[in-house]
């Protein structure tokens, strides 16, 4: 175009460049790389993933003076608050026969899968200096989100099992499968987080409705009521209590509580959320990777 | 956590004591390279979006009507596309350095972004010969978090290994030169102190092509030096650098060719100091 004088050797049009570049061996820049290849990058930069989400997790409870004690202290007074309410003041109880770890379970479950949403959503939109500095698989950023809430729970999940226990919960053999869930939760939170930060790059205004999404599920997913209870005497009640966040729930509880029976198809159910969605999320997050960064 | 980026986009740093150029060893070093381009800009557009904010539109010819439906545009649905960067085109050699420059607002560090593969370009094509990266960890790094714990971060954002960031971790830290505030968090830091740690940890891994935005324009008189050596050092193994800055001085002093750059488009390319010449007279500027 008006390019006027050019210094250097090469002088012409466009396609006299490209042809330039292709002859000296140079990479075009910028261009999505294909899928094998970004699993790839993807598996070499596993490191910052890990210390991103590490990091991110971290700093959240550095800035005052008990520190890292309240990754522990919030969940706790959390648990408390909606035993406050819905346990002794409006009386959700039915169906249950241990409603403080029913809820417990519940409500920390539940605010993890959230906080990955809520994060999820604004990935790359919050972190775009970061984008526009640094080059590395995109991916990372939903993928640091849901890992740094992931390792955010975990110290509410030892809250967690202290509560079951002083509830009067034996320790039982199905307690081996709580790192299994953890991983179907970790699974469907990454690929939650990788589709919503996509839409919110696609059609930012969307990101005002994840909130209302996350109200609605948090209350048709049996966070402090049991579904089978409440909605079981609806015909389509088991659209409740087979969609995704629904079924986390009842296998955590499964896990960690006596009176809910370990339900094969639920855990299949839960397997086949957790891979179809963490898929599906990556390939979609993938399918604009060399978009982001624009606005 | 990078509201700290643009503090620096925009400052000059004038004082340059010593001007002596390597000019002859660098011409040397053209002619051995002349042959192989390193970087290929192929008449590069690149438009993005911002979103909260619209352009006033207004004309005399303007009913009251449309003029209030243009005030209202700016609260909803404000959105402006910018196109900052239009059909740029050119071809950069090993071991050149060269310098873009141009008044504020003029798409420089849109191209620079674009060049490193940043940010997308919406029509035309760059093409880089091994890897590119663009100076600045900033985004990276967290605030809150200690200097020890920051290297780590910035390190690994720049792709190195775990390995590869503690046997560099001594050499990040005593080029720093912050000592014991490695163990603070980056936020105790002051700003010349945290600035020489970000430059320190941006130049721990050496790219093929290397840009900076303004870098060097943090720290005392005596970091500003041992970053310009530093920038050397690594100009010798990365082949190519660009450099933006709003200093004629360290253009000349940095660069053998520059790039002028006017609303998006080149409006003069050459040796270094002609192109500034040309520059400071357009500009008016000492």
């Amino acid at each position: 175009m008006t390019s006027a004088e050019r210094g250097g050797t090469a002088a012409g049009g466009p396609s006299e460049l490209a042809q330039l570049a292709a002859r000296s061996g140079l990479k075009k820049v910028g261009s999505r790389p294909g899928l094998p290849e970004y699993v790839r990058t993807l598996w070499a930069r596993r490191h910052f993933l890990w210390v991103l989400s590490t990091s991110r997790s971290y700093s959240r409870n550095q800035n005052n003076y008990l520190g890292q004690l309240w990754s522990v202290l919030s969940p706790l007074t959390l648990a408390a608050v909606y035993y406050l309410v819905f346990g002794l003041l409006l009386d959700t109880r039915a169906g249950t026969t241990n409603y403080p770890g029913f809820l417990t379970i519940g409500v920390f479950i539940f605010m993890a899968i959230a906080a990955s949403m809520t994060a999820g959503s604004t990935a790359v939109t919050s972190n775009i200096t970061m984008v526009r500095a640094l080059d590395f698989p995109r991916a990372v950023l939903p993928l640091s989100v849901a890992l740094s809430e992931m390792l955010t729970l975990l110290p509410a999940i030892g809250v967690m099992i202290v509560i079951v226990l002083l509830t009067g919960e034996p320790i039982t053999v199905t307690w081996l499968l709580l790192p299994v869930a953890l991983v179907l939760i970790l699974l469907f939170s990454a690929g939650c987080a990788m589709i919503a930060a996509r839409v919110v790059v696609a059609a930012r205004d969307l990101r005002n409705l994840i909130p209302v999404a996350i109200r609605l599920l948090r209350y048709v997913s049996g966070v402090f009521f049991s579904i089978e209870a409440y909605a079981g005497r609806f015909e389509w009640g088991f659209v409740l209590e087979y969609q995704p966040v629904a079924v986390y729930l009842t296998l955590m509880r499964s896990v960690l509580l006596q009176d809910v029976a370990v339900d094969p198809t639920m855990w299949l159910t839960g397997l086949a959320w957790a891979v179809v969605l963490f898929l599906v999320g990556f390939a979609v997050f993938w399918s604009a990777e060399e978009k982001y960064g624009r606005d | 956590m990078a509201a700290t980026d643009d503090a620096f986009e925009e400052i000059d740093f004038e004082d340059d004591d010593d001007l002596d150029d390597g000019a002859p060893e660098r011409a040397k070093q053209d002619a051995d390279a002349e042959r192989t381009p390193s970087v290929v800009v192929d008449d590069v557009h690149v438009r993005y979006r911002v979103f909260g904010g619209r352009k006033r539109v207004s004309g005399p010819e303007m009913g009251r009507i449309r003029a209030m439906f243009n005030r209202s545009r700016r609260h909803v649905g404000a959105v402006t596309e910018v196109h900052a960067v239009r059909g740029v085109s050119f071809v950069a050699h090993h071991g050149e350095s060269i310098g873009i420059i141009g008044r504020n607002g003029a798409g420089k560090s849109t191209l620079l972004r674009a060049i490193a593969g940043l940010m997308p370009t919406s029509s035309g094509a760059v093409y880089v010969a091994g890897t590119s990266s663009l100076l600045g960890v900033n985004a990276a790094l967290v605030s809150s978090l200690t200097g020890e714990r920051n290297v780590m971060i910035g390190g690994l954002a720049l792709g190195l290994t775990p390995a590869q960031v503690r046997e560099r971790f001594d050499d990040i830290v005593e080029f720093a030169g912050i000592g014991d505030f490695i163990d603070l968090p980056m936020k105790a830091y002051s700003s010349g102190m945290a600035a020489r740690l970000r430059f320190a940890i941006s130049t721990a891994a050496v790219p093929d092509v290397l840009m900076i935005d303004e870098a060097l324009a943090t720290g005392d008189a005596e970091f500003r030096e041992r970053s310009a050596k530093k920038i050397e050092e690594i100009r010798g193994h990365a082949g190519t650098v660009f450099l933006v800055s709003h200093s004629m001085r360290s253009i000349e002093r940095m660069c053998d060719r520059a790039i002028w750059i006017e609303q998006g488009q080149v409006v003069a390319d050459g040796p270094a100091r002609e192109i500034t010449a040309e520059y400071r007279k357009a500009t008016k500027k000492g």
